[in-house]
């Protein structure tokens, strides 16, 4: 009887740190075999191969060292491809981040039909990069939707359209004002490449829009009351409140879009295959899939994936020391 | 060179093969080399109407093959009746067919490299070459010796597309040349004439521009079409031996002029300039009165614009003579099947008489059999051009590291039409780009 009571009456105890440690292992177990199997291991054999040659239909894989990143000096479409990268890049990075930024103040205001502008702004963001791509080319075709606006408001489209002009706009601009044959690393992105970073910017700025959203939530309403006390007009506490607290969010939606806009394939395999016209929509991610499966060298997109991945880290440390982390995100 | 009628005395339809087989350089492009080669066994039988064999392989062959290409649905639905008649005749034998409807070279590349690509696959010839090269496929010749199958039941350009340091790698299943198809009524209104020389293009195209007040051919800066200039032009790719590129020689300089000459005149358009995908889809939607384009263009133009009135005449010539290049494709067998022998019988019966002729009912191309030319005319009448075409059509094919010159070349061919560079400097791009991409083995 006493030790039937006994055994109630104990409580249990609590578990020491090893069986917490234990439990949370197992917990995580799925999804680091998941991520290990899905995305670890394969970098790991991407970096492997990138030193052999693969034609993939065969199983020789011979060795050739460094001879696949040598490669890159003397080929003109790596130096294409990371040229084109960059203006893409470039451009859609800056504007995506302001535009979402924008977005987010503005939606941020107190003012009638809000979610309905909110919703309106994020869904591109959610629907597949593919479809929205198909539908682009067709807006952007010589007879489509987006010619047929320019002329009804006076303007004449670019001959030839959109995606099949391999003009620099930069060299464009630069003909007006009477310089022509520029250098083409500073010709800038053609019009094909523009259209595509437009694209790229209108679906992504709603998602940017609702991290800056978050971001300004979490600056303290008491904050811009204090300003408003001391005489700072709007302008004001934009840039001397918004932004510096808002910079460990700009750092990550800045990162993020760097990360995004080097690897960029999904809207250029749809919408200018082959990195059509004239190889100016040729990115780095395009010329990945290019090597590896149409021309037969997987080895040497190997290498060239280990160099975007390079490029893009050696980008996230420059940003870091440029913008700075501010405070733990 | 008189046109040949279809329905000929046997010797003439040998004669057809062999005369393909003469054509200029533009063979020794195809890897097989042997220009004297295609001789018709004496004792072959010469009927007009094929003859079905039954295969001896089969005798000993049986289980499942699996069949894989990148058929449309008009075709799956089609080859449900080979499927059928196969199992009729070879009961032994099951037949798996798994379409990939698209990215087809990139899922077979795939499945090669797991090990698990179907034992017969599709293959076309712009990268046939890469694969031979590469050991993927099986050499049929004994194959054929065993079931008395002969290389000339099929056209000579064709087999010799599959041809690699004389071993054979597939049959072809079916092919098109490009011909010239045109709206009759728009040359009548402009009292234009079919053109059969570079001049009289140049003539016709201009009348019809006058007449209706717009460019009346579309035209994409492509390789593809520019081996139509090559081969007019009396250019090649290669020297006959297939050790050296000969795309610096004045007949290439001449072709690609006279193709930039087109759309520096005004008298040619890229497609994308007049709102059209290709130069089909631009003849469908009446943007234009003249496309050269081969078989492809017609089931697109019965589904999408079936109203629209056409002809077909050949190419006009060239300073060489006539000249058009020629895409193929055939069903080969898989060096790593675990099934050879079901997969020839397979191979043998989708190429035969009995297969080819229930697959060529569609439309879709020409059957790569003579054998079953009268039977597709009497389908498709207005088609004759295309046949006649056979006679010095050549197959494309830039060897191995092919698909990367096409691509680099395509790319040098657009910045020319954007004005980026001159004809000459073009030509030279495309020489150099052609000698570092493409890997000549010769022959």
């Amino acid at each position: 009887m006493q030790l039937a009571m006994s055994r109630q009456r104990r409580k249990p105890r609590n578990p020491t740190a090893t069986e917490d440690a234990i439990a949370g292992w197992i917990f995580i177990a799925p999804a680091i075999i998941l991520v290990s199997v899905f995305v670890f291991w394969p970098i790991v054999q991407i970096f492997w191969l990138s030193f052999h040659e693969w034609s993939v239909i065969t199983p020789e894989k011979p060795w050739v060292g460094l001879q696949n990143y040598r490669d890159f000096f003397h080929n003109p479409d790596f130096k294409l491809a990371f040229r084109n990268t960059l203006w893409y890049s470039i451009g859609v990075v800056p504007v995506q981040t302001f535009l979402g930024i924008f977005l987010a103040v503005l939606a941020n205001q107190k003012i009638r039909g809000r979610g309905f502008f909110r919703t309106a702004f994020y869904f591109p963001s959610i629907s597949s990069t593919v479809v929205i791509a198909v539908i682009f080319l067709w807006l952007y075709q010589q007879n489509g939707l987006i010619n047929f606006v320019l002329r009804k408001i006076g303007f004449s489209p670019p001959q030839p359209p959109w995606l099949a002009n391999p003009k620099g706009v930069i060299q464009m601009a630069l003909d007006t004002v009477g310089i022509h044959h520029v250098n083409p690393w500073f010709a800038g992105p053609s019009v094909a490449l523009l259209s595509i970073m437009m694209m790229a910017i209108w679906t992504s700025m709603g998602s940017y829009m609702v991290i800056f959203l978050a971001g300004l939530q979490d600056i303290p309403a008491e904050v811009y009351e204090a300003a408003a006390l001391d005489g700072a007009n709007a302008r004001q506490q934009f840039f001397g409140i918004t932004i510096p607290m808002l910079r460990p969010v700009i750092f990550f939606v800045v990162t993020l879009g760097f990360i995004g806009t080097f690897q960029v394939f999904d809207s250029i395999y749809i919408m200018a295959p082959g990195g059509a016209p004239a190889k100016t929509t040729l990115t780095l991610g395009y010329l990945v899939y290019q090597q590896g499966f149409q021309n037969f060298a997987m080895g040497y997109a190997s290498a060239v994936a280990i160099v975007l991945f390079a490029i893009i880290l050696a980008i996230y440390f420059v940003q870091r020391r440029i913008i700075g982390r501010g405070d733990q995100l | 060179m008189n046109h040949r009628s279809p329905f000929t005395t046997p010797f003439t339809r040998r004669g057809l093969l062999v005369s393909g087989a003469g054509l200029a350089a533009g063979v020794a492009l195809t890897g097989g080399g042997a220009l004297a080669g295609a001789q018709a066994t004496p004792g072959a039988s010469p009927a007009s109407s094929p003859v079905a064999t039954t295969s001896k392989v089969a005798e000993r062959a049986s289980g499942e093959v699996r069949v894989t290409g990148f058929w449309g649905e008009p075709e799956l639905k089609q080859l449900e009746k080979v499927w059928a008649a196969f199992s009729e005749k070879y009961p032994n034998i099951t037949v798996k067919a798994e379409p990939i409807p698209s990215d087809y070279l990139t899922k077979i590349q795939a499945d090669i490299a797991a090990g698990n690509v179907a034992d017969v696959f599709m293959v076309q010839n712009e990268y046939a070459q890469d694969f031979m090269s590469r050991n993927v496929l099986l050499s049929i010749d004994d194959y054929m010796s065993e079931d008395g199958i002969s290389k000339d039941e099929f056209y000579k350009p064709l087999i010799d597309a599959y041809t690699w340091q004389d071993k054979l790698y597939g049959l072809p299943k079916d092919w098109s040349p490009i011909a010239m198809v045109y709206d009759p009524d728009a040359f009548e209104a402009a009292g234009a004439a079919v053109p059969t020389t570079w001049d009289e293009l140049h003539d016709t195209l201009t009348k019809l521009k006058d007449n209706k007040g717009s460019v009346q051919f579309a035209l994409d800066p492509q390789m593809a079409r520019y081996v139509i200039w090559l081969f007019q032009a009396g250019g090649s790719l290669t020297n006959p031996e297939v050790t050296e590129i000969e795309l610096n020689s004045d007949a290439a300089k001449t072709a690609l002029n006279e193709m930039y000459g087109l759309y520096k005149d005004g008298l040619s358009t890229p497609s994308a300039d007049i709102g059209a995908g290709w130069p089909g889809d631009a003849y469908g939607q009446g943007l234009t009165s003249v496309a050269f384009e081969g078989n492809w263009l017609f089931p697109a133009l019965a589904s999408d614009h079936p109203d629209r009135k056409y002809a077909v005449a050949e190419l006009p010539a060239g300073p060489a003579g006539k000249g058009t290049p020629a895409f193929t494709t055939s069903y080969s067998i898989f060096a790593g099947s675990k099934n050879p022998d079901a997969a020839w019988v397979a191979v043998n019966f989708l190429t035969g008489p009995e297969g080819a002729k229930i697959a060529s009912e569609l439309g879709l191309a020409i059957p790569g059999r003579p054998d079953l030319e009268a039977g597709w005319l009497e389908l498709f009448p207005e088609r004759k051009p295309y046949i006649e075409a056979g006679t010095y059509a050549t197959s494309v094919q830039y060897g191995p590291g092919g698909q990367k010159f096409q691509q680099d070349a395509d790319a040098i061919l657009q910045s020319l039409w954007a004005g980026q560079v001159e004809p000459d400097a073009a030509m030279q791009q495309i020489y150099d780009t052609a000698v570092s991409d493409i890997t000549l083995t010769g022959q």
